[in-house]
């Protein structure tokens, strides 16, 4: 069989190939978070094996799945305000695969897939529009100056580089003195035009955010809504590598889609994704 | 006429008996088939309203919570603890309850955790008196300027405690 039918084969089964890979991510994030609360977690996964010996088949394929569930839960316990955003939506993803095993019905699955990831672009859209440092480009304009977005494309223009490490260097000054005696510096921007152009990419981020929340909401499966979907993942990732949360998302976008070629795509970058976190380039 | 022997009383009954246990059943699938398919993304939106009612009443960073709202205000690592005469990098220094305590502080920056960490600095010290301020960073995207405001601040007593 060629390469490429045998690919289209496995195309063929995204809610196979995308539990797959939502377990090759959720193993790398636990071996990752495996340190904090140690003891706890490693009585869960003992227990969690013992049982999976001891039961038949029917317990033993929902067991990978409740054992994630309780270690994904000791670090909600411990750390509720700590944990990143994308942990609450790996949870969730995990519930939905845990209940498809008890359910079995595919379509209530792709249902709670499809509303999960409506959720939260909609929750990401209203925290933006009630925020007023994100609407008066006071955000981006820090953010640009410091060099916490884009840092990579900075890298081909030195100049930039250069202001960007100025302005980091003097808000660490700043730190240091009293900040009762009302000190301030200038921050250098790194673009000509930077206030007008940080208000802008923030109502651009706004707009297409609502856009492809609205497009997943009406038409999870068309072929345009997961264009922009997948247009919308590769800009945030290459604004900043949140590898994480844009594994989570391409997943949801697999499970979603019913175009095979757009399907492969996901699967590109949810394994790009895993390999950049892996090797820590990319957040977790 | 007595209820028994009533039949359009006997008939009613049925018809209702019929109609609920209709319903009922109905009721039941279509409950547990909203149940599972709207039961994950409740929840999900329950997250958001709480993490946005913490967000609004008690200060907390609207990156972390489970808000989804990171990368829509600055991070919470710009906010400052001010102690005079105090360092507070030495203060979290191989000190677990003081680094969680001032880091709550920073991820909220409000009344009641500002005065956690003055009991805590109290305590460790043994002062008799303390003042911690919490400031903000602000930009000024017309002026092109990077300053800090005052958030919180107390002055806590030994005596008061």
């Amino acid at each position: 069989m060629k390469p490429w039918s045998y690919i289209q084969l496995k195309l063929r089964e995204p809610i196979f190939l995308g539990k797959q890979l939502l377990l090759l991510l959720l193993l790398v994030y636990i071996i990752i978070l495996g340190e904090d609360y140690f003891f706890i977690k490693t009585t869960i996964i003992c227990l969690g094996l013992t049982l999976w010996f001891v039961f038949n088949s029917k317990i033993r394929e929902k067991m990978p799945w409740i054992v994630i569930i309780a270690l994904l839960l000791v670090d909600l316990y411990y750390s509720y305000f700590w944990v990143a955003n994308h942990h609450f939506m790996l949870l969730f993803m995990v519930l939905s695969l845990m209940l498809l095993t008890f359910h079995k019905q595919e379509s209530i699955f792709i249902k709670n897939i499809q509303f999960l990831v409506v959720v939260v672009i909609m929750a990401s859209v209203i925290q933006k529009l009630s925020s007023s440092q994100f609407i008066n480009g006071s955000f981006y304009y820090h953010a640009l100056d410091v060099g916490a977005l884009f840092k990579k494309i900075f890298i081909f223009f030195p100049d930039s580089l250069d202001i960007v490490q100025n302005n980091s260097d003097n808000i660490n000054v700043l730190y240091k003195s009293d900040p009762n005696l009302r000190e301030y510096i200038v921050l250098k921007p790194v673009f000509n035009n930077l206030k007008l152009i940080s208000v802008l990419f923030a109502w651009l981020t706004i707009i297409i955010e609502f856009i492809v929340a609205a497009a997943l909401l009406w038409k999870p499966k068309s072929t345009v809504t997961h264009l922009l979907f997948i247009a919308m993942i590769i800009a945030v990732l290459v604004t900043r590598l949140e590898t994480g949360f844009m594994a989570l998302l391409s997943l949801s976008g697999l499970f979603l889609c019913a175009n095979k070629y757009l399907r492969f795509i996901y699967i590109l970058i949810i394994l790009g994704c895993i390999i950049l976190i892996i090797t820590k380039i990319g957040y977790h | 006429m007595s209820k028994k022997t009533c039949p359009y009383n006997r008939c009613f009954l049925k018809f209702t008996k019929v109609a609920f246990s209709l319903f009922y059943f109905k009721m039941n699938t279509t409950t547990k088939q909203g149940l599972l398919k709207y039961g994950i993304p409740s929840i999900a939106i329950i997250v958001v309203v709480i993490q946005l009612f913490l967000v609004n009443t008690k200060d907390l960073s609207r990156w972390k919570g489970g808000g989804y709202g990171m990368y829509t205000e600055m991070h919470y690592v710009y906010n400052q603890i001010y102690i005079p005469g105090m360092s507070v990098d030495s203060l979290v220094k191989d000190n677990p309850k003081m680094k969680s305590t001032l880091g709550h502080l920073m991820l909220m920056p409000n009344k009641i955790n500002l005065k956690k960490a003055a009991k805590l600095v109290l305590d460790t010290f043994k002062k008799d008196s303390i003042h911690i301020q919490i400031w903000k960073p602000v930009v000024n995207v017309e002026k092109e300027t990077y300053t800090r405001v005052l958030k919180e601040e107390i002055r806590l007593n030994k005596s008061n405690l």
